[in-house]
């Protein structure tokens, strides 16, 4: 896999708190990522990125949020969110690789 | 807590303070804990947030909280223990000291207050400016209160200086209105320089209901740029023409200054009490100025600089706030403070010569001279007790009259001790020469 594209689908760590609660609990971090990305690639983004071996992937499409301003209507983007699946033992500060 | 004092130069100190890094961790971690119980953060409801995200985000600015507050607080205490007395602000640097996790190091230089020697006043020439007030100065200021008091009477002859006209006017320049040239129902006193001379001759000898053109040359420096230097041409029609009259000293007068039943002797007793309070006030104010000088003048004494810069600030914003409340624009005038430099000196100087000579000598306001001082006050004023209650209603309203005994109070043991040498001033140099 080319590697300049793994280097881009991954967006940003989503810090939450149903993300710290499965991130405690099943060893999972979510992920927003580009909304064109699969499952394989997300894998290999975050084992290259982080450093870790990754277990599972599973992702969904939010729906962006339908806004309105006054009498005109407007609708958010739509992305993709994954969540990651660390293998037994593995773990991603974020606190400190955000910094990084 | 160690504490490492040097002694930079006369008045300026630093010390070291070396913190044990310990007892600020756990400062912070406790004053975290607290803000974790509240903290907003995104994507998390208030107050849910994990620690180590809390963390995160406020750690930085609690630790800068802790860290400032330490250094304060060692700083005072150690200062207490080393019975230093700081003047001014202590400038706090940080001690690099790598490699050394287990302690924060940091120096703060500072001035101390300097020892104040007040010389020796005996054989100090000090002047004392003496001024009587007699029948003249009560007479002159009976004059002053009937000028301001004048009344105008109409009268059917030519007006001559002295008197009120209300006349139109219209100037023309070339024959051309000019602008400020004309005016309708205009008062103005003749003699007094009002108007233009050629303007006022044009007008005495007028009278009322006459119209006459005056040609007036405006001088070369009049204030009106475009008709500086110019020749105009006022066509004048005098409406009315007023005689002043002073009132006459008696009853009526005398009933107009507040002295109920009339009795013109009554009204100059009173007039000739306020003379004499305004005199003895301006004649204790420059003994007061010449204490203070003589004062600074045999003790000799090293400022801290920053006492006189806190004083140069102080100077500022009084001038900058002066003349905001005269409605001048003070946003971009400049204020350079060597200007206040020596004004600001001197009063820090005096300041702590005078602390120093009440703490030696016990001059401290006490409570009944304060209140003879209020009395005092308040005797100008037409209800004397509610001025008195006015005063004690509030402390810091009390502030003034005790400053006030207490440089009294230094006023008189400087004259105790120093050679005073009375000299008569005249009564109308005393208030100004405007009497």
């Amino acid at each position: 896999m080319n590697q300049e594209r793994l280097m881009q689908v991954i967006l940003a760590p989503i810090v939450s708190e149903k993300s710290t609660m499965i991130a405690d609990k099943n060893q999972q971090v979510a992920f927003r990522v580009v909304g064109d990305a699969t499952k394989p690639e997300i894998k290999a983004a975050v084992e290259l990125l982080f450093n870790v071996k990754v277990d599972a992937v599973t992702t969904l499409n939010v729906k962006g949020k339908v806004k309105r301003f006054g009498r005109s209507f407007g609708r958010r983007k739509d992305w993709k969110k994954a969540y990651v699946s660390l293998a037994e033992g593995q773990e991603i500060d974020l606190t400190n690789a955000a910094a990084e | 807590m160690q504490v490492q004092l040097e002694t930079l130069s006369t008045l300026e100190r630093r010390i070291s303070i070396t913190l044990p890094m310990a007892e600020i961790d756990a400062q912070v971690g406790e004053r975290l804990k607290r803000v974790a119980r509240n903290a907003k953060i995104q994507g998390f409801r208030p107050g849910k947030a994990p620690m180590k995200i809390v963390e995160m985000n406020y750690g930085a600015q609690v630790r800068e909280e802790v860290l400032g507050e330490q250094v304060q607080q060692a700083f005072y205490k150690a200062v207490g223990e080393e019975k230093l007395r700081v003047a001014g602000y202590p400038r706090f640097e940080p001690v690099n000291n790598e490699g050394d996790k287990e302690t924060f190091k940091f120096a703060a230089t500072f001035e101390v207050y300097p020892e104040v020697k007040v010389g020796d006043l005996t054989g100090k020439d000090i002047e004392k400016p003496v001024a009587e007030v007699t029948e003249a100065e009560v007479d002159k200021t009976v004059d002053i209160l009937r000028k301001q008091r004048t009344r105008y009477s109409r009268v059917e002859r030519e007006a001559a200086s002295g008197d009120r006209v209300i006349i139109d006017f219209k100037g023309t320049i070339d024959g051309v209105p000019f602008e400020g040239g004309s005016a309708e129902n205009f008062p103005f006193v003749l003699g007094q320089g009002q108007m233009l001379a050629d303007f006022e001759t044009g007008v005495t000898g007028m009278k009322e209901g006459e119209t006459k053109s005056v040609e007036v040359s405006f001088p070369e420096d009049y204030h009106g740029k475009e008709v500086a230097g110019k020749k105009a041409v006022f066509e004048i029609t005098v409406k009315n023409v007023a005689e002043a009259q002073l009132p006459e000293v008696d009853a009526d007068f005398a009933k107009m200054l507040g002295i109920a039943d009339g009795d013109v002797e009554k009204m100059r007793a009173e007039i000739r009490k306020n003379v004499e309070r305004e005199s003895k006030r301006r004649l204790s104010a420059r003994v007061k100025e010449n204490v203070m000088q003589a004062l600074l003048d045999v003790t000799e004494i090293e400022l801290p600089k920053s006492l006189v810069q806190l004083e140069v600030g102080r100077l500022i914003e009084q001038a900058r706030r002066d003349l905001e409340s005269r409605g001048m624009k003070v946003q971009d005038m400049p204020f350079p403070p060597e200007l206040f430099q020596q004004q600001a000196e001197r009063r820090v100087a005096l300041g702590l010569i005078l602390s120093e000579l009440v703490e030696a000598n016990q001059l401290e306001a006490k409570p009944e001279q304060v209140k003879a001082m209020i009395e005092e006050f308040a005797d100008s004023y037409e209800q004397p007790e509610e001025v008195v209650k006015w005063y004690y209603a509030s402390p810091d309203r009390l502030e003034g009259p005790t400053s006030m005994v207490l440089e009294d109070n230094v006023v008189e043991f400087v004259l105790s001790k120093a050679n005073v040498v009375e000299k008569p001033l005249a009564f109308d140099e005393l208030m100004g020469n405007n009497a």
